[in-house]
């Protein structure tokens, strides 16, 4: 059976059927999911009941694995999972519902505003697969936003304006948004901000998007309040009804997306109940522009 | 002539005519000025070359008016305006542009976020009253979202869950957003005031949600949770179908009830000058007890 993929939203994310990613995939099936992804910069793949092994065997066909901290306040010891499988639940390691003002879940609550995964690190993320082994009924959606659709609405002036603007990244930024500032020294310095291009062009296909995410706290050169009054404004333009698709999650649904493409948030749900969403992320192979000395 | 009014949005604003605001208003003129506020919650009145002593007394009409502080961090040697004005232009007191990474003008930024004009007092304001003396040509429209509407689209269930619910404002909270640094003096002026989140009209009796990006969190709630669930709310009350868009003409006078509506201002060239100047009717309830 071959690989093939419908299109969701008339601009963005892909169906695919026709594969079993428990399973080794041929060198055919990896290309063809590759150019579904330059494509379509979501794939949702239904009904794949992965181990943490399988959803690191399956990630592996596109690069290595991101594995290192520096992306949450968890401590070793607090983590549920290890280091390379991202814990997008909201448990702890007992499996029980973090309580509602756990210092972990504040945290997390992060991802409910719009971002890109890792951009807060000089090497952002490629890819980031999302495996949902238990799901809620009633909210907890994941919304992607389609950053090349954006960028290609924007009229020309703003095109201009922001070709080489630089902007800071960091979790810091992200988690102040929130009120969420209580951080040890230590946490402090391992969120200290990165530079990305506002900019960035697909290795592959060539076309521009706009690199926006919560972590983004100021444009190198601006002052700070009007770097991130204007990065507000643009992150409200590319995320209009027509750029975003929602996706409500099936039990076994595995959706991939292209941090160098969209944004994502996820939605609010009841967070009573167990949402156990397990994220692995391809590491990039490139920075976007050097970072200060 | 008549003062008549002519809906400019399905669901809120109009635009008076038959009237001069220059000059004193007869009691049922005032009146129907009044209606069709409780009514369409901004008025847009065309033509209405005001002198500041003229947008003072038609201001007037409508109640006792705030005596505001500038922008909040202005020092007195720095006020362009007589107190009882909010000087909303990019303007130092001799009528020049502020510089890009002036304190002042940073501050301001703050008005391109959703509020509600001094929901951060805990008597807030009812109308704010603002003249365009000088307009920018490109941008710096003034939006507004009517928070009437965005209450009645929400859902029975999140209704219910927020009918009680009391949040706390301040000018903080708005700056701290844009990542704009307070003093410990500053910050001492701006303690957190209470609010409702839903509030009734007390003419129409209509409920709206009352959002502002003054909103810190929601008594009760941890701080994080409040403000996820702030902005969703936000950006459910201010979809486009709940937005009217007013692109400034030279001399247009807009009048808004705070209790009814947010608004925010649009990027524009601040290298040129933009001249608006605000008045503002005080309120005369709190919406909710405030902390002892």
């Amino acid at each position: 059976m071959a690989i093939s993929i419908s299109q969701i939203t008339p601009v963005f994310a892909g169906e695919v059927s026709g594969v079993d990613i428990t399973q080794p995939l041929s060198r055919e099936d990896v290309a063809a999911i590759e150019a579904g992804m330059d494509r379509h910069a979501v794939l949702v793949f239904h009904d794949q009941h992965l181990t943490d092994d399988t959803q690191r065997a399956f990630t592996r066909n596109f690069g290595s694995l991101e594995s290192s901290p520096g992306g949450h306040i968890a401590t070793a010891a607090e983590r549920r999972l290890p280091l390379d499988m991202q814990d997008a639940s909201n448990l702890d390691k007992e499996q029980k519902p973090l309580a509602r003002d756990d210092r972990r879940r504040m945290f997390n609550l992060g991802n409910r505003l719009w971002h890109s995964d890792s951009s807060y690190r000089a090497m952002p993320a490629k890819y980031s697969l999302l495996s949902g082994r238990v799901v809620v009924d009633r909210g907890g959606h994941t919304e992607f936003a389609d950053m090349r659709a954006a960028y290609d609405a924007l009229d020309d002036a703003t095109k201009t304006e922001i070709d080489d603007l630089v902007c800071e990244h960091s979790l810091m930024f992200s988690r102040g948004t929130l009120g969420f500032t209580e951080l040890s020294e230590a946490e402090r310095a391992m969120f200290r901000p990165v530079r990305q291009r506002l900019v960035r062009t697909h290795p592959v296909t060539g076309r521009k998007s706009l690199f926006l995410s919560a972590h983004c706290g100021g444009i190198v050169g601006w002052p700070v309040p009007e770097a991130r009054a204007f990065l507000r404004d643009l992150a409200e333009h590319a995320t209009q009804p027509q750029f975003v698709y929602s996706h409500k999650w099936r039990q076994w649904d595995l959706v991939i997306w292209d941090n160098r493409q969209t944004m994502h948030r996820v939605t609010r749900f009841d967070e009573t109940q167990i949402r156990d969403m397990r994220r692995t992320t391809v590491t990039g192979d490139a920075m976007t522009v050097a970072q200060a000395a | 002539m008549t003062v008549s009014i002519k809906p400019l949005h399905p669901l809120f604003v109009g635009e008076v005519s038959g009237t001069h605001i220059t000059q004193p208003l007869d009691r049922d003129v005032v009146a129907t000025i009044e209606a069709g506020m409780d009514r369409y919650a901004i008025l847009v009145f065309r033509d209405q070359r005001v002198t500041d002593e003229q947008q003072l007394a038609f201001s007037r009409n409508f109640g006792e008016l705030e005596v505001t502080r500038g922008t909040g961090i202005s020092k007195p040697g720095e006020l362009r305006l007589d107190p009882a004005f909010a000087d909303v232009s990019n303007l130092d007191t001799n009528n020049l542009p502020l510089a890009r990474d002036n304190r002042r003008r940073l501050y301001s930024l703050g008005n391109r976020l959703w509020h509600s004009d001094s929901s951060f007092k805990a008597v807030p304001a009812t109308y704010s009253l603002l003249s365009g003396r000088i307009v920018a040509d490109k941008g710096g429209e003034t939006e507004f979202a009517d928070m009437r509407a965005a209450y009645d689209a929400l859902d029975a269930a999140t209704r219910a869950s927020i009918e009680d619910l009391v949040c706390e404002h301040s000018l903080q909270y708005s700056r701290e957003q844009l990542g704009f640094d307070l003093t410990p003096e500053e910050r001492a002026t701006m303690r957190p005031v209470r609010q409702r989140l839903v509030r009734a009209h007390p003419v129409t009796a209509r409920k709206s949600l009352y959002l502002a990006s003054h909103i810190g969190t929601i008594i009760g709630w941890p701080m994080p949770e409040a403000r996820a669930f702030i902005r969703d709310l936000t950006e459910h009350a201010t979809q486009p179908q709940f937005v009217y868009t007013h692109a400034w003409r030279p001399w247009d006078l807009v009048m808004w009830d705070n209790r009814q509506v947010m608004h925010r201002v649009r990027r524009y060239d601040e290298s040129k000058p933009r001249d608006m100047r605000r008045t503002t009717v005080a309120g005369t309830t709190v919406t909710v007890a405030q902390a002892a």
